[in-house]
């Protein structure tokens, strides 16, 4: 067991004190707009902190970790072209701005806006089941992560996960964005403290010396060039390009946080301030991750490296203090997921799907009942499913099963006059075509034909869905100009203006 | 140590206190935000 009682003790009072806050959060939750953006009133540096929160949690940590143990300092590129996309939509505001000048809630309420109630419906089932597909495997990276650096061993992983379920749907499904905002708040700064403490606990034990010889020695220059990296190479690299720039505005659980804002100016000052720290936030588990490959060698199970690392190095008392942070920033990423799909369920499948408008009592009762399923769903799925490839690249697809279509729908409902319903049918259905048939072919691949091999790999896949939801598009709307005439929003007036 | 390993380990030095830095600030000025928001949603009460 490498968890003291000091460690127990910082634990249990974090946890405590977080539940507490959350569920007090309660009285601040006056209407729906209270409950699903925090009332509008989000600042800067507060919406900043709430936005890094959510993104990272121990999942991300994982599969960054995992990431750097089997590629070396060759996947430090993502953290690069991760801060280029967020700082591009910093300065531009792309995307984020107009929708926030719109005040909708989900993305899905846009495409109502421009192209039809149906293409509303389409759009948030897709984008309801790429959302929770890609969040299935976050209860089990992290009840792995817990077992692994508190030294619990795997007979505990399945309570750990119960523990983890149980309060983590107890503030969201009560407190709403008010509670992911301030309980995100105190996360952020307990898990910016882990860090620290890990990477100087990290360093102490292994120099930078020691890890660069070994990624030499493991990889050659496959270490450090992401393009003679097997597991990467062009297609991965080209399909990280857009698809940050994608998700980094449309994921609905980042893009709440910008809706959230006090104004789109504030929308957009948020995207560049927590791009800023895109490139640190990457690279810093990921270093984790070659640092577990110089201090234990190849031999250890990828994703059980990096917290065998930290529970080794970490001293304690702060590995109390680190897993507090780490298990913070994995609250604040689950609390704003859950309230982002299960928003979407009762405000954009069940709500078209009714004749009658829904109250708004009725759409939080919802919505609340959503989240408890969702929260179900994570526990049974992490517990039966093995994910195919590294799990960076099971998130990344499962992610632009929505996003291809999504980025397809938004830029270009916002910035092409020409876009129409078609058009967004056909991008949204495309979009998801390709990492469904990966999801589903990749587990009988031993029966497919060699010539289909290619839908199987999974950078290929990721490349496919935004080329073919660009193309069902543009497409799709030029052909169907007479037909279907689009459908103009009071955006484009005020942009010109 | 090759170039291209020195290259990453700056790379990552570099991003990784530009972090640490960013968050020190947030934190202070977070800490502002979420007093403002919670004082004027108490006044909405």
């Amino acid at each position: 067991m490498n968890f003291h009682t000091i460690d127990w003790i910082i634990l249990v009072a974090y946890l405590s004190v977080t539940v507490f806050i959350g569920i007090r959060a309660k009285k601040y939750v006056e209407n729906m707009e209270g409950y699903f953006v925090a009332g509008r009133r989000v600042r800067a540096a507060l919406g900043t902190a709430t936005l890094i929160a959510t993104e990272i949690g121990i999942v991300t940590f994982m599969y960054m970790g995992e990431l750097g143990y089997v590629t070396g300092f060759s996947c430090f590129f993502l953290g690069i072209v991760g801060l280029i996309a967020y700082l591009i939509i910093g300065k531009t505001g792309f995307v984020v701005s107009a929708l926030r000048r719109l005040k909708v809630i989900t993305i899905p309420e846009f495409y109502e806006l421009r192209f039809g109630r149906g293409v509303r419906l389409l759009g948030g089932i897709i984008l309801f089941l790429g959302g929770v597909l890609n969040m299935g495997i976050f209860l089990k990276f992290d009840g792995i992560f817990l077992t692994e650096t508190i030294g619990l061993g795997e007979d505990l992983l399945v309570v750990v996960m119960i523990i983890m379920l149980l309060v983590v749907v107890s503030y969201t499904v009560l407190g709403g964005m008010f509670s992911v905002v301030i309980t995100d708040f105190m996360q952020f700064v307990v898990l910016a403290i882990g860090m620290v403490v890990a990477t100087v606990a990290t360093l102490m034990h292994v120099g930078f010396t020691d890890i660069a010889n070994t990624v030499v020695q493991q990889f050659g220059e496959a270490g450090v060039n992401p393009i003679v990296n097997e597991r990467f190479g062009w297609p991965f690299i080209l399909w990280m390009m857009v698809a940050s720039v994608a998700t980094s505005a449309l994921w609905q659980p980042a893009a709440s946080k910008s809706l959230s804002s006090e104004s789109p100016e504030v929308g957009r000052k948020v995207f560049l301030y927590t791009g800023l720290t895109l490139a640190g936030r990457y690279m810093i588990p990921m270093f984790w991750g070659v640092a577990a490959l110089a201090m234990f060698g190849n031999s250890v199970s990828p994703s059980l490296a990096m917290p065998r690392l930290l529970g080794t190095v970490v001293p304690s008392g702060f590995l109390g203090l680190m897993i507090a942070g780490m298990l913070a920033a994995s609250m604040s990423t689950y609390s704003a997921y859950m309230l982002a799909w299960s928003s979407v369920a009762t405000r954009d499948i069940i709500g078209p799907i009714r004749k009658q408008e829904l109250s708004e009592k009725t759409s939080i009762f919802l919505t609340r009942i959503i989240a408890t399923a969702i929260g179900i769903f994570l526990l049974v799925f992490g517990l039966l499913y093995e994910i195919p490839a590294t799990a960076f690249q099971y998130i990344a697809l499962t992610g632009a099963m929505y996003s291809a279509g999504a980025f397809g729908c938004v830029a270009a409902g916002l910035y092409w006059k020409k876009a129409n319903k078609v058009g967004a049918f056909s991008s949204l259905i495309l979009g998801a075509v390709a990492p469904i048939l990966f999801l589903v072919l990749e587990k009988s691949k031993d029966a497919l034909p060699q010539w289909s091999h290619f839908l199987i790999d999974v950078n290929i896949s990721g490349v496919l869905s935004f080329v073919l939801a660009a193309g069902g598009m543009i497409l799709g709307s030029l052909l169907t100009q007479t037909s279907h005439p689009p459908v103009a929003i009071a955006t484009f007036e005020q942009e010109a203006a | 140590m090759t170039l291209g390993t020195t290259i990453w380990i700056v790379i990552f030095a570099v991003s990784a206190l530009v972090f640490f830095g960013i968050a020190a600030i947030i934190s202070v000025y977070g800490t502002k935000d979420l007093r403002n928001l919670l004082r004027e949603s108490k006044k909405r009460e």
